[in-house]
């Protein structure tokens, strides 16, 4: 409507066309409203005459609307239209068997299906228009011609000779003819306007008064200048229709009776004019909207405050005055509503006041608990429906509202021990109000609960996670615990075991990633007594561990679905993880043997995975496992898409590999922020593993050429480092860590030590842990063996003999951890040296081959590899000429290869080929161990 | 391969050269050259002058080509050795065109470029060779000058552009006989070759102990690293060849099975009645791999046999020099 008042300069006119516009509306809602609130009030015996009429002011007014949305070609309005009027029809179907169907009904019933057809035909038009339209007209078209069926006769008849029953139809009640008149009139000129070429009978007819307006027009050109636009826009029309009406005029003789007839009639005159004032409105109209595509949306605002404003009205008259309010009424009352959702034309949130009204009700006439459980279920269900679309999440109001509900719900659930609730409960078997037997409610309140869960996870997931917004709905997150703790306290008394196993997980997915600083502080304060003691401190509080554990090993005994226990058991791990019970975790994860066939998890479990191996890699960090951090972190770091795997945003560089739809599927996967792990500090932690085991290994086998990467990542990290013109101080954490990774390699523990640990990585980095010093403790101790051992391994070989007191000061590690040191590099063959006890001295021993002899290795090796390849060749050679379908057969080829063809050469090539068979070994060692590692990093890509 | 058979290089009797005659000014001006001008893996090159009398050709006077340099790009070589042979005329020297030479580093001469520049002179000038001089082994003591010439076989494959492996076998070129060496002999007028005689006996000994060098491991690294580096390209060339084969096969599988499913359907057809199926271009629908060139291949073979054979003429005069320094010192000791 608002496009009205901003057009409008004409007022008159305005009012006369949004008066029209509004009026249609409102008995089409009432009859709406009717149907859902109060067929009571329908009383067509009271008298027959006055009913008659208002009912057909009712159908006329649908009709003009649909004439109108005719003539704006808006198909789903009149459609709607269409649907109402075949209601309002039936509604008056009493009347109608006494007085016989109006002619003005059947004559929009002709209309529009001819006007349909045509449009139907129209292909180019179709395609312009948009979908809902298109949509729109082909169902209309279907409905129509179903519809007219039961009324050919009439149609028939009036095809016949319409202006007859124009006459008739006029003459029948003067009243609403006049209304209706008019309208079909413009309606008529608009058809007409559009499709001139159409030669139907009932054109004809229309000829006629546009004729007239013609005529008339120029007369009133003249007197009032506001017609001049109007007749100007209209002059090619006309001329148009005036000329065809020359065409026609010999054959249609009628026509003139109807012009005279209808110049005759004075009072029809200043209706006309009238209508041609709408007219030149309707252009514009018409202008609007060829010009907007977003008519559409136009329309459903429009629509919307239609809804809503009769119902504001209609609210208090829930019960008809005087009717005694008992349960079986509100239960009734109770099903109209719900009969209604779903619906299209439901306004949802008029629904959640009816109910929360008559939830009022009931409460006000004491109806009874298992009445008001009724309703609070059907509130909270209703408020999960206010959004139809299952990616758009609720807002905090709505959520907020719904959490009150459902606490209230579980109060009375709390309080009246005799209400049975279920799903499984039919809607018959219902018991509401009968007090002295059990009350017994169809509903699940555990689904409803994970629902609200889930919606606060979204929520989250929605909101700006920087804003003061995520703090406040953070602090909602208590309020869901206790919701939940409280359904668990429920459940466990009533529920079956599947449901506490889903209550619980529900519970564990509120625990599991929260780090119990009330047990860490206790048990810092126990740090120097046995474990066993620590144990039984941890066993008298019910600190998260505890819950943890009893809730999980519930899941484990009782769960009969995989995933609930596979989410319980990664939640387990995780929980253990992050409160450096790394021992427990890691057998946890070894004997649940997820790393097999989490490939076949669904994607959040997935993502619960990866989060797990993740803290557990960075918990064995912090226990000083080393190479145990770095196995578990490699499969996510990588892969360079850690964020991803965490569930902890979206790539933005795939953008051309998904479509929106996948997008937001992936974007529902989320984890919200307050879980987040943090990836620098993932980061940070993996590669300094990484370092800690590269750099020795790279030292010990500076001239191996086979030599692998332990760690692709860190290697590109050093990579990038070197590529660096100019060295500046290193400002982020991977420059620290390439940094330190430069002097470690030159043994030069202390500088690593500075460049690993400082201010800026304190701040980064291990601030974040709950340990801090434990772990930088451990870190400094790692870096001094690690470095003592690249040190040995770069420089062996310009010592003769080495004091461990020497080493032992360079690397300020005490005396005996040397020796076990190099003991172990002995052991494992890695260092060629003996210990001299007395003297306390390693004696290198000369066995490394000098540069020559490594690169003569280096030439046998790739000529091994040259050898083989060639061998390749000569066998696919072969394959080809021998015949295509013995190829495959790859043993055969040793046989049959054709040393005949030189024979005298065969001794040399033996040779070859045993010293080929054994480098085959070796490749093939190779490419397992590859093909190992490729599947393990493929089972944990997500 | 294994059936090749050495064939005699460089005495082939259809060569117009048989022989090769330089003047020692021609060996001083190349080493001087290369003194002054190349440094490290820095390639000289020049122009060689003389004339052919019967089956012996005669180096009588060089020129080098000027050292490129970024800052004069537009400078045309062709147009200096013109004005440069013209000069060269106008003071009565020899100014026939009959080859080029160039140093290599560590004998790694063999390459494309060589290949092209030397076909295009013996394209032009049937007699022109070029000289390969290696500052390296001759500072170790031994003067190191080398003539090539393409063979006849390998000319005829450059002139055709046929580098694929069919091309290449029905012409049976290998890598050893790519190229054949022609001997050199130096020739001095009587005045130098007194002066050398009397400079010979001026001479201490020191100035010759360059021959008697023992350390061997530098030389012995580089020319195994550059060995390796051909065997890693040698590799390459054959993975990608063995595919190019796999892929052939394939579709030659493919090809094969089409033909037999079209023609058991002709079969059917025609035991139906029904008209045949019309044949489609094969070679339309099965378009064969692109071979790779087998040029580079054999030119990576050759420059490793050349490799080899310095390492092996190395590493024999080397253990000959370990032998009699035992034996030195055996009787020292």
């Amino acid at each position: 409507m608002s496009r009205f008042f901003a057009t409008g300069s004409d007022s008159e006119s305005e009012e006369s066309s949004s008066a029209d516009e509004i009026t249609p509306k409102a008995p089409g809602t009432i009859n709406k409203q009717s149907l859902l609130l109060s067929d009571d009030e329908e009383d067509t015996k009271r008298v027959v005459r006055s009913a008659k009429d208002k009912r057909f002011e009712e159908l006329t007014n649908i009709i003009k609307t649909i004439r109108n949305a005719m003539k704006i070609r808006d198909m789903s309005k009149c459609l709607e239209e269409f649907e109402q009027l075949c209601r309002a029809f039936l509604k008056s179907k009493t009347i109608m068997d006494k007085e016989g169907v109006p002619p003005f009904y059947i004559r929009l019933l002709a209309d529009l299906e001819d006007y349909l057809n045509q449009l139907w035909e129209d292909k180019e038009g179709k395609k312009k228009m948009n979908k809902n339209n298109a949509k729109a007209l082909s169902t209309l078209r279907q409905k129509i011609r179903k519809y007219n069926k039961d009324f050919e006769t009439e149609i028939v008849s009036y095809k016949e000779n319409p202006e007859q029953s124009a006459e008739e139809e006029e003459k029948d009640d003067v009243g609403s003819a006049s209304s209706s008149e008019s309208s079909d009139d413009d309606d008529d000129e608009g058809i007409t306007a559009k499709s001139l070429l159409k030669k139907k009978p009932q054109e004809e007819e229309k000829k006629a008064p546009e004729a007239s307006k013609f005529l008339k027009g120029a007369a009133d050109e003249e007197s009032e200048s506001e017609d001049d636009e109007e007749s100007e826009d209209w002059g090619s029309d006309s001329v148009h229709s005036g000329s065809e009406s020359e065409d026609n005029e010999g054959a249609a003789a009628s026509l003139a009776v109807v012009f005279l007839k209808k110049a005759l009639d004075g009072d029809k005159q200043s209706d006309r004019k009238k209508d041609d004032r709408r007219k030149k409105h309707k252009p514009k109209e018409r202008l609007e909207e060829e010009a907007g595509e977003d008519r559409d949306p136009d329309d459903e605002g429009w629509e919307k405050v239609k809804g809503g404003v009769p119902l504001v009205k209609e609210k208090p008259k829930m019960f008809a005055k005087g009717t005694e309010i008992n349960s079986a009424v509100v239960i009734k009352k109770l099903h109209e509503i719900l009969q209604a959702r779903g619906k299209k034309g439901t306004d949802r949130a008029a629904q959640i006041e009816l109910l929360h009204a008559l939830a009022g009700i009931s409460n006000e006439n004491n109806l009874g608990e298992g009445i008001l459980v009724k309703i609070k279920f059907n509130i909270i269900a209703s408020l999960y429906d206010y959004n139809p679309n299952l990616a758009a999440f609720m807002k905090p109001e709505m959520w907020k509202k719904c959490l009150e509900c459902i606490d209230e719900l579980l109060d009375i659930l709390f309080n009246n021990n005799n209400i049975f609730i279920g799903e499984n409960i039919a809607e018959d078997s219902e018991n509401l109000a009968i007090s002295d037997q059990p009350l017994r409610v169809r509903g699940c309140i555990l689904t409803l609960v994970e629902r609200m869960d889930e919606e606060f996870t979204k929520i989250m997931q929605n909101t700006d996670p920087h804003s003061q917004e995520y703090v406040d709905n953070l602090k909602d997150e208590g309020r869901v615990c206790g919701v939940i703790d409280r359904l668990l306290q429920y459940l466990e008394t009533k529920g079956s075991t599947e449901e506490v196993c889903r209550v619980y997980l529900r519970r564990i997915m509120h625990t599991y990633y929260k780090f119990d600083y009330k047990a860490h502080r206790r048990s810092l304060g126990l740090q120097g007594e046995t474990k066993s003691e620590q144990d039984q401190e941890e066993s008298e509080g019910e600190d998260s561990a505890i819950i943890m554990d009893r809730l999980c090993k519930f899941i484990y005994s009782k769960d009969r679905t995989d995933r609930i226990r596979t989410c319980a058991i990664l939640c387990h791990i995780y929980h253990h993880a992050l409160h450096s019970r790394w021992f427990q975790a890691r057998d946890l994860m070894l004997m649940s043997h997820l790393q097999d066939n989490i490939q076949h998890a669904d994607p959040p479990v997935q993502i619960l995975y990866n989060r797990t191996m993740v803290q557990l890699g960075i918990c064995a960090f912090r226990q000083g496992m080393i190479k145990d951090a770095h196995n578990a972190l490699l499969d996510i770091q990588s892969s360079g898409r850690a964020k991803e795997l965490l569930g902890q945003g979206l790539l933005m560089r795939n953008m051309q590999e998904r479509n929106a739809e996948q997008e937001k599927i992936e974007k529902r996967r989320q984890v919200p922020f307050h879980m987040h792990i943090n990836l620098e500090l993932l980061e940070c932690v993996y590669l300094v593993s990484a370092m800690l085991l590269e750099i020795p290994y790279m030292a010990a086998h500076e001239f191996d050429a086979r030599r692998r990467m332990i760690s692709k990542q860190f290697h590109h990290q050093l990579r990038v480092g070197e590529r660096q013109p100019l060295l500046g101080p290193p400002e982020s954490m991977r420059e620290h860590v390439v940094a330190a990774s430069k002097a470690m390699k030159m043994g030069d523990w202390r500088t690593c030590h500075s460049f690993i640990i400082n201010e800026k990585m304190n701040s980064k980095v291990w601030d974040l842990f709950p340990e801090t010093q434990c772990v930088r403790e451990m870190l400094v101790r790692k870096i001094q063996e690690e470095s003592l051992r690249t040190y040995l391994f770069t420089y062996s070989s310009v010592y003769d003999s080495i004091s461990m007191e020497t080493l032992s000061e360079m690397f300020e590690l005490d005396l005996p951890t040397v020796h076990s040191i190099i003991s172990k590099m002995i052991i494992n063959e890695e260092l060629m040296a003996s210990l001299d006890q007395p003297t306390q001295t390693v004696v290198m021993h000369r066995t490394e081959p000098t540069s020559l002899q490594n690169m003569a290795l280096q030439l046998a090796e790739k000529l091994g590899g040259l050898v083989e390849n060639n061998e390749r060749v000569f066998d696919l050679k072969q394959g080809v000429y021998g015949g295509y379908f013995n190829r495959d057969q790859k043993g055969g080829y040793q046989q049959n290869k054709s040393y005949q063809r030189a024979p005298d050469q065969r001794g040399g090539y033996q040779q070859k080929q045993g010293y080929q068979r054994d480098q085959k070994g070796g490749y093939q060692q190779k490419q397992n161990y590859q093909r190992g590692g490729y599947r393990n990093q493929n089972q944990s890509s997500y | 391969m294994a059936s090749r058979k050495e064939t005699p290089s460089g005495k082939t009797p259809d060569s117009p050269v048989k022989q090769i005659q330089i003047e020692g000014l021609v060996v001083m001006k190349i080493i001087k050259h290369y003194q002054e001008e190349g440094q490290g893996s820095e390639v000289v090159q020049g122009v060689l002058l003389g004339l052919v009398v019967e089956d012996r050709l005669e180096i009588t006077n060089c020129f080098p080509f000027p050292q490129h340099t970024e800052d004069d790009a537009d400078f045309d070589e062709v147009q200096y050795q013109m004005e440069m042979m013209r000069s060269l005329r106008h003071v009565n020297i020899d100014h026939l065109h009959v080859g080029w030479y160039q140093s290599t580093f560590n004998g790694s001469f063999v390459s494309r470029a060589l290949l092209d520049s030397q076909f295009s002179y013996q394209h032009a000038i049937e007699e022109s060779v070029v000289l390969i001089y290696d500052p390296i082994k001759t500072a170790q003591g031994s003067l190191c000058l080398k003539a090539y010439r393409l063979t006849p076989k390998l000319m005829e494959i450059c002139k055709e552009k046929d580098f694929s492996a069919d091309g290449l076998k029905k012409a049976s070129v290998g890598y050893e006989n790519m190229f054949e060496e022609v001997p050199i002999v130096i020739k001095n007028s009587h005045l130098i070759s007194v002066l050398l005689w009397e400079l010979e006996d001026k001479s201490t000994a020191a100035d010759k102990h360059e021959l008697l060098n023992l350390s061997s491991s530098t030389h012995l690294e580089k020319s195994l690293q550059m060995l390796m580096d051909r065997m890693d390209d040698m590799s390459q060339d054959i993975v990608k060849y063995n595919n190019y084969c796999r892929s052939l096969s394939k579709q030659q599988q493919q090809k094969h099975q089409y033909i037999q499913r079209r023609q058991q359907e002709n079969a059917q057809r025609q035991s139906r009645g029904e008209p045949l199926l019309p044949e489609e271009d094969l070679s339309k629908m099965f378009k064969p791999p692109q071979p790779p060139p087998r040029m580079d291949t054999l030119l990576i073979c050759s420059q490793i046999n050349t490799y080899c054979q310095t390492i092996k003429e190395f590493t024999s005069q080397n253990l000959g020099k370990l032998f009699m320094a035992e034996a030195l010192q055996g009787t020292s000791s």
